[in-house]
């Protein structure tokens, strides 16, 4: 029998507890609310410290979805993302994922250019066709996310929403809404443990409380750098752990996104016999990145595939178990 | 043929060149040179000129606005002669060539050795730590005439009245001295003046002459920078600082950094040009010097020069490209026993040229001077010396130990690559203070004259001022939410206007960009990055350090609490600050002083250790969390407090209400 290591010292802070979503009598219209963070230890390591919230998955929900996606994909969420409201209830009711990631792509200008009045309706009807709190993510083009963003965030205000993501080069118009509005904020920095502190910093120093932070320090998909967000994330969450406050937010990981845009989860079987069964293989791919981000510190996972978001979950039961 | 004649207005000077010359060279020909910081690659665009009859053919060029096109404007690096034509030269596409003015050297040679080291005044105690024996000394000796008792030969005579007031040590001379010396014996009734220089552990009889001139004995001190270069004429008898000028290394036609020139020394003629650049301005700075103070440049017997390595290259013309290859050795760091005249400069004919020795490729002599001169050999007390310029150069250590490391901050601070930057000339602003409210600027220039740009010192003043009023964030980006009448969109990102063009009759306005800001940040961040990775890499933190000496071109007027604000320099107590200005300069004055401290400086430069930071991995680390203002480990800087940001103005349809 293996003998038990002595434990000599402890991590001298918790990471901070984000809360998603607000009941109806915070002013909200949730049933449930989340909260991450408040970790004490490396990821699983129960005896070592407090870990008091299992990570969650957020079902990744698109306004508008790509016609690039993988045929297995496609087929596999048919029925539901012609329609970005049933696609959010089912993979709440059905797929069991923990909230709803929707992202605005459809706002992108060079895409279908919608309005802002459009993107905060498709909200609005998400928020009543579910009961669970929901990330709302801009569509990346800075003039206009800052455009489209300040009035679902007012739209929704009292929801303690998690609105992203904020970068280095644009942060201030969304920080300040949120602000207004009560949410919470998704702080994008490119596999930069430095740069993350950075834009904790600035957005902090716009009167932004630090327990309404999220990092996503950017990840890569298996075999597309995930070792790298793997050790940045390590060394946040280290520095976290021993003190610094700047750095002690839970992390979101976008897994679904990076996923499925390797070559791995997409190329179907008739183009590359030897890699197998390309349904099962993407669905493996987003897994593996999945399993490997919950190890370096997850707080959120974001995923993509039915199938896979039932096997992470059911690993994260599992895990919980201690 | 193929010539043609280029005049240059508003010179009207012309000259003959070969079709298919580039304006640039043309006007080196013609003696005018222009501004050229990126050495004629038609990237800088400092070199605008105006063709106002002629064929000529030009490259396009982003750096031209359309309109300006339309009335005549080019690169003149990139435009290339065809006809006979006329060119008219802005007054701000030409390379300043003037001697600073005395303000502003004795602002640049403010320092604790040096307290009031002026251009035009003579004697000066210098320090007394090493005993006054200068390299070169000139003795009266009045031989006794040979007899059959005493039949020494003529050179060993000379020799054993030499042996004794030096000791007895090995003598060379050279044959041009021996062949004359019996003769000048006999004529001068064996009483001569023999000059000896110290080289290494032997002396050399320079020169012997008739009579007593052994009170006539001068030297020259001089410190190459990549940007400036400034002379001392000094009284080797009397131990006394006669006449200071400095002036702009005209080399800096050529790129204004160092990878440029020696990039530009590969070119044909390009060693040669940038050898004649340096030695010309040492030579009409010697004449100037030496005319100033009377003195008969037959007199001067010796230089002593201190410069970082690749000036040393280029000023004794060896080829420096090895410099920039890796694994980046020079082609000598000890440099002894040198003539003068090897080098081109114009002095005795016999005289003595010593170059400081340096420790590197990228830690030249320049450095080895400052640690003599600062004293960080001898300290019992861990010392640190932080050189700021283009490169900045770092020694840290005491009695027992120096180690050194070098980074590449790039010119900001000097004010090249900055919308409105300016070397620290007349003019250059140099202390700014921001109204926090209504964002009024105050400005002090050097000299006290009409404002005609930045320079490093007020780089650092202004950026902590508009941190301070919350115009720039810690990110370094200008506050577009803030709403102000100096505050508009520029040419790339936004702008402050610290000076209206139209209230001071400028061509342009005085601004500070986004793009400046980013310079600035990656310039603070390449020296703090440097100096704290030094100091970790041998397991200290800087409190352990008693003494900070900065030096450097703009050291002498740089505000410690706004350096310290931006995170140029560590948070420490301010009076473990010292300034020292031109410690290089200093340092070669006491090499050429004291055989004793140049025995010291060679032994610095042999002891110290060179760190190179661009094989560390922990360097780029250090490096991305230092472009931050003023750090991204606040706990670094506990003393610097920026009020706070009011946020932006959400936009109308959003008014800010309380937080839930």
């Amino acid at each position: 029998m293996a003998e038990e290591l002595r434990l000599v010292s402890h991590w001298s802070q918790r990471v901070h507890e984000v809360r998603i979503g607000a009941t109806k009598q915070e002013g909200g219209s949730r049933a449930v609310t989340l909260t991450v963070g408040g970790q004490g230890a490396l990821p699983f390591l129960f005896k070592e410290g407090a870990l008091p919230h299992p990570p969650l998955i957020a079902a990744e929900v698109f306004d508008v979805i790509d016609e690039d996606w993988p045929e297995t994909l496609c087929r596999d969420l048919d029925g539901m993302s012609r329609d970005p409201v049933r696609w959010a209830g089912t993979m709440i009711k059905d797929v069991q994922a923990d909230l709803v990631c929707l992202k605005l792509s459809g706002t992108h200008p060079d895409g279908a250019d919608k309005p802002a009045a459009e993107a905060c309706d498709l909200v609005k009807k998400v928020l009543s066709a579910v009961d669970r709190p929901l990330i709302v993510l801009g569509c990346g083009d800075a003039p206009k996310d800052n455009e489209v963003l300040p009035v679902i965030s007012e739209a929704t205000k009292g929801e303690r929403l998690l609105f992203g993501d904020v970068v280095q080069e644009n942060y201030k118009t969304l920080t300040a809404a949120c602000i207004a509005d009560g949410h919470s904020i998704v702080a994008e920095s490119p596999i930069d443990v430095n740069i993350a502190k950075q834009l904790n910093i600035l957005v902090s120093d716009l009167g932004l409380p630090l327990d309404r932070i999220v990092i996503n320090p950017t990840i890569g998909a298996l075999g597309y750098g995930l070792e790298y967000a793997y050790s940045i994330m390590e060394r946040a969450r280290g520095a976290a752990l021993s003190g610094d406050k700047m750095l002690a937010m839970p992390f979101i990981c976008f897994v679904g996104q990076e996923t499925w845009r390797t070559k791995e989860a997409r190329v179907p079987e008739s183009d590359s016999p030897g890699w197998g069964d390309a349904r099962e293989r993407g669905i493996m791919w987003e897994v593996v990145a999945a399993m490997a981000m919950l190890q370096a510190g997850a707080d959120i996972l974001t995923m993509r595939h039915p199938q896979a978001i039932r096997i992470v979950k059911h690993a994260i039961t599992e895990l919980m178990k201690g | 043929m193929n010539k043609v004649v280029v005049t240059f207005l508003p010179d009207d000077k012309k000259v003959v060149v070969e079709k298919g010359t580039n304006l640039l060279s043309a006007a080196l020909s013609a003696h005018i040179h222009l501004n050229s910081s990126c050495g004629g690659d038609g990237v800088c665009g400092k070199c605008r000129v105006f063709v106002k009859t002629g064929a000529v053919h030009a490259e396009p060029s982003g750096r031209i606005r359309p309109e300006e096109r339309r009335i005549g404007a080019h690169l003149a690096c990139q435009t290339l002669v065809e006809s006979d034509c006329v060119v008219e030269i802005p007054p701000e596409s030409r390379l300043d060539m003037s001697v600073l003015s005395k303000e502003e050297l004795a602002l640049r040679l403010r320092g604790i050795y040096a307290p009031s080291e002026d251009v035009q005044e003579a004697a000066r105690p210098v320090r007394e730590d090493f005993a006054f024996q200068p390299l070169v000394e000139k003795f009266y000796i009045q031989l006794p005439a040979p007899d059959f008792n005493d039949k020494l030969s003529d050179l060993e005579r000379v020799e054993r009245a030499v042996q004794e007031k030096i000791g007895d040590v090995p003598l060379h001379t050279g044959l041009a001295n021996l062949r004359r010396l019996g003769e000048l014996l006999r004529t001068s009734s064996w009483n001569v003046t023999v000059t000896v220089a110290a080289k290494g552990p032997a002396f050399e009889i320079l020169a012997i002459e008739p009579q007593d001139t052994s009170e006539k004995n001068f030297g020259l001190v001089f410190d190459i920078g990549t940007t400036t270069i400034t002379g001392q004429l000094v009284d080797l008898k009397k131990k006394e600082i006669l006449g200071t000028k400095a002036t702009y290394n005209r080399q800096a036609t050529f790129g204004s950094d160092i990878i440029t020139r020696i990039i530009y020394a590969q070119a044909p003629d390009g060693l040669e040009k940038l050898h004649h650049a340096v030695v010309d301005v040492l030579n009409e700075m010697t004449e100037a010097l030496t005319d100033e103070c009377r003195v008969d440049l037959n007199d001067v017997t010796c230089a002593c020069v201190a410069g970082n390595t690749t000036m040393i290259h280029l000023l004794l013309r060896i080829d420096p490209s090895h410099i920039r290859k890796e694994p980046y050795v020079p082609t000598a760091n000890f440099i002894s026993g040198l003539k003068a005249a090897e080098a081109g400069l114009k002095i005795n004919p016999h005289g003595a040229l010593y170059c400081v020795p340096g420790v590197s490729s990228y830690v030249g002599g320049d450095i080895s001077a400052g640690v003599l001169s600062c004293g960080l050999f001898r300290s019992a007390d861990l010392q640190l010396l932080i050189d700021i310029g283009t490169n900045g150069e770092i020694v840290l250590g005491n009695a027992e130990w120096l180690i050194s490391c070098a980074a590449s901050a790039g010119p900001a601070f000097e004010g090249s690559g900055m919308k409105s930057g300016l070397r620290a000339v007349k003019g250059a602003i140099q202390g700014v203070s921001v109204d926090r409210k209504s964002l009024d600027v105050t400005y002090t220039t050097i000299g006290g004259d009409t404002p005609r740009g930045l320079c490093g010192s007020g780089y650092i003043d202004l950026v902590t001022q508009l941190l301070g009023a919350g115009v720039v964030d810690k990110n370094g980006k200008l506050n577009r939410n803030k709403t102000s009448k100096r505050l508009r969109p520029g040419d790339a990102g936004y702008e402050f206007v610290v000076v209206f063009a139209d209230e001071k009759g400028l061509a342009e306005d005085i601004v500070l960009t986004d793009a400046d800001l980013d310079n600035f940040k990656r310039a603070k961040a390449a020296i703090y990055s440097a100096v704290s990775l030094l100091i970790r890499h041998m397991g200290l933190s800087v409190q352990d350090i008693r003494n900070i000496f900065i030096a450097g071109g703009f050291g002498t007027s740089l505000n410690v609490e706004s350096a310290v604000a931006t995170g140029l320099i560590p948070d420490l107590p301010r009076d473990k600050y010292v300034f020292v200005g031109n410690s290089s300069l200093a340092g070669a004055r006491e090499y050429l002083f004291s055989r004793r401290a140049a025995g010291a400086c060679d032994k610095i430069a042999a002891n110290i250790t060179y760190f190179e930071l661009s094989t560390d991995a922990a360097y780029m680390d250090e490096y991305m969390a230092a472009l931050f203002f003023p750090h991204t480990d606040m706990t670094r800087f506990p003393s610097v407090k920026y009020e706070k940001d009011e946020g932006p103005v959400i936009p109308s349809a959003l008014k800010p209400r309380p937080c839930l």
